[in-house]
């Protein structure tokens, strides 16, 4: 790799003045130079962080800490839809087979994945949602992935998450097959002692008159 | 433990992370001035400024997951973050950008993407070293700062720079680099 070339364009990165053609020369060494200066690229972009240090402070209002809370506010439904999304994508995903009662539950390679590092979801009574990040959550990275690890574990199904998505499974396919069942049993039931009683009946009377 | 003016910028934005509405308020108490100051420093009227401030709060409590919790960077993430926001309004009343503002113009355009070598930095730390990088400003030549001022305050481009000092966009570019160089050389001198 050019490391001149590659140093002019990380100051221009870092000052924030890259042309597109630049830009884009820049991008594909991120993306395919192993040996791509990505320690000098942090410090420039953090020498350059600092230029505002040498301006004169000026506070802004203090009812814009109100107005930016009640911008805040308007986002609650997509932060809340953020979290359930999380919380939904963290439960287990069931597969349904053809064979009848065959419950099969398989994330991606066959197992429940989840993430190595978990992000647990709560949501209390007042509807006020926390997330609790632990120490090791890694964010997406920005670095091309030359020989990242697996980061998945795969763990098994409990047995009660199984019998509760089989019931959950048997209750919205065949409930309502059963139901119809049952009534077409107790119909004929019903027939059948009708049918019982008049045979009862014409016996008697033939008795009776014979 | 650590009550909310004693905590690290690091522990707000985990909290920020966990959705906590105090700690993104303790994240804005704390950086509300500095990036601010850049802020308008950028758009120089008040009012746009203070819409630029509150959107880029709101930029970070919809995105808190795009920060990197492994290189805990907050100063540095929330200076670009600011600063990409500003010069994205800037740009977009002068009519240079006409691309919709999108989530994933968002994420690709204002969201910060820093290096993952970058080193943890704290507003604290870095306002303790003002001295330092004054001085580093002030080694300098008139030029070299007036350059890097229109390219990172201003918002122009090299040939928006060029056509400003009617000189040409490569003398623009190599002006920028050795005035970032320089810069980098004059820090480290004085650290």
């Amino acid at each position: 790799m050019d490391n001149k070339k590659a140093l002019e364009l990380i100051k221009l990165e870092a000052i924030g003045c890259l042309n597109k053609k630049d830009a884009a020369s820049l991008l594909k060494m991120k993306e395919t130079e192993k040996d791509f200066p990505w320690k000098i690229l942090a410090e420039y972009q953090t020498l350059i962080t600092l230029l505002p240090i040498t301006l004169t402070l000026n506070y802004p209002d203090a009812e814009l800490k109100d107005k930016t809370a009640t911008k805040l506010y308007q986002v609650r439904n997509e932060i809340k839809a953020k979290i359930d999304a999380k919380k939904e994508k963290e439960k287990p995903v069931v597969e349904k087979k053809s064979v009848v009662g065959e419950v099969v539950l398989q994330g991606d390679s066959g197992g429940v994945i989840i993430e190595d590092e978990e992000i647990s979801l709560q949501e209390d009574e007042s509807d006020q949602v926390e997330i609790s990040v632990p120490e090791k959550t890694v964010v997406e990275s920005r670095k091309p992935s030359v020989d990242k690890k697996d980061s998945t574990t795969k763990i098994q199904p409990d047995r009660d998450q199984v019998e509760k998505i089989a019931r959950e499974y048997f209750n919205t396919y065949f409930e309502k097959e059963i139901k119809e069942l049952k009534n077409e049993v107790k119909k004929n039931r019903l027939l059948s002692f009708i049918l019982f009683a008049i045979a009862i009946v014409l016996i008697v009377v033939l008795f009776v008159f014979l | 433990m650590a009550n909310g003016n004693t905590l690290k910028d690091a522990e707000i934005m985990k909290k920020v992370a966990g959705y906590d509405s105090r700690a993104l308020e303790q994240l804005y108490d704390r950086y509300a001035p500095i990036l601010y100051t850049l802020v308008l420093k950028i758009v120089t009227d008040k009012q746009t400024a203070e819409e630029v401030l509150s959107d880029v709060f709101v930029i970070i409590w919809k995105n808190i997951e795009l920060f990197d919790f492994k290189t805990n960077n907050v100063y540095t993430w929330l200076i670009m973050l600011a600063r990409n926001k500003a010069i994205d309004i800037l740009n977009r009343k002068a009519g240079k950008v006409t691309e919709p503002y999108t989530t994933a113009y968002e994420k690709e355009k204002i969201i910060p993407k820093l290096s993952q070598e970058i080193e943890a930095a704290e507003l604290d730390d870095v306002l303790s070293k003002r001295e330092n990088i004054e001085s580093a400003m002030g080694s300098l030549t008139d030029a070299q700062r007036y350059v890097l001022e229109l390219s990172y305050f201003g918002g122009l481009d090299e040939a928006e720079i060029a056509s400003k000092l009617n000189i040409p966009a490569m003398t623009v570019k190599s002006k920028l680099q050795v005035a970032v160089g320089n810069l980098m050389k004059k820090l480290s001198e004085v650290k």
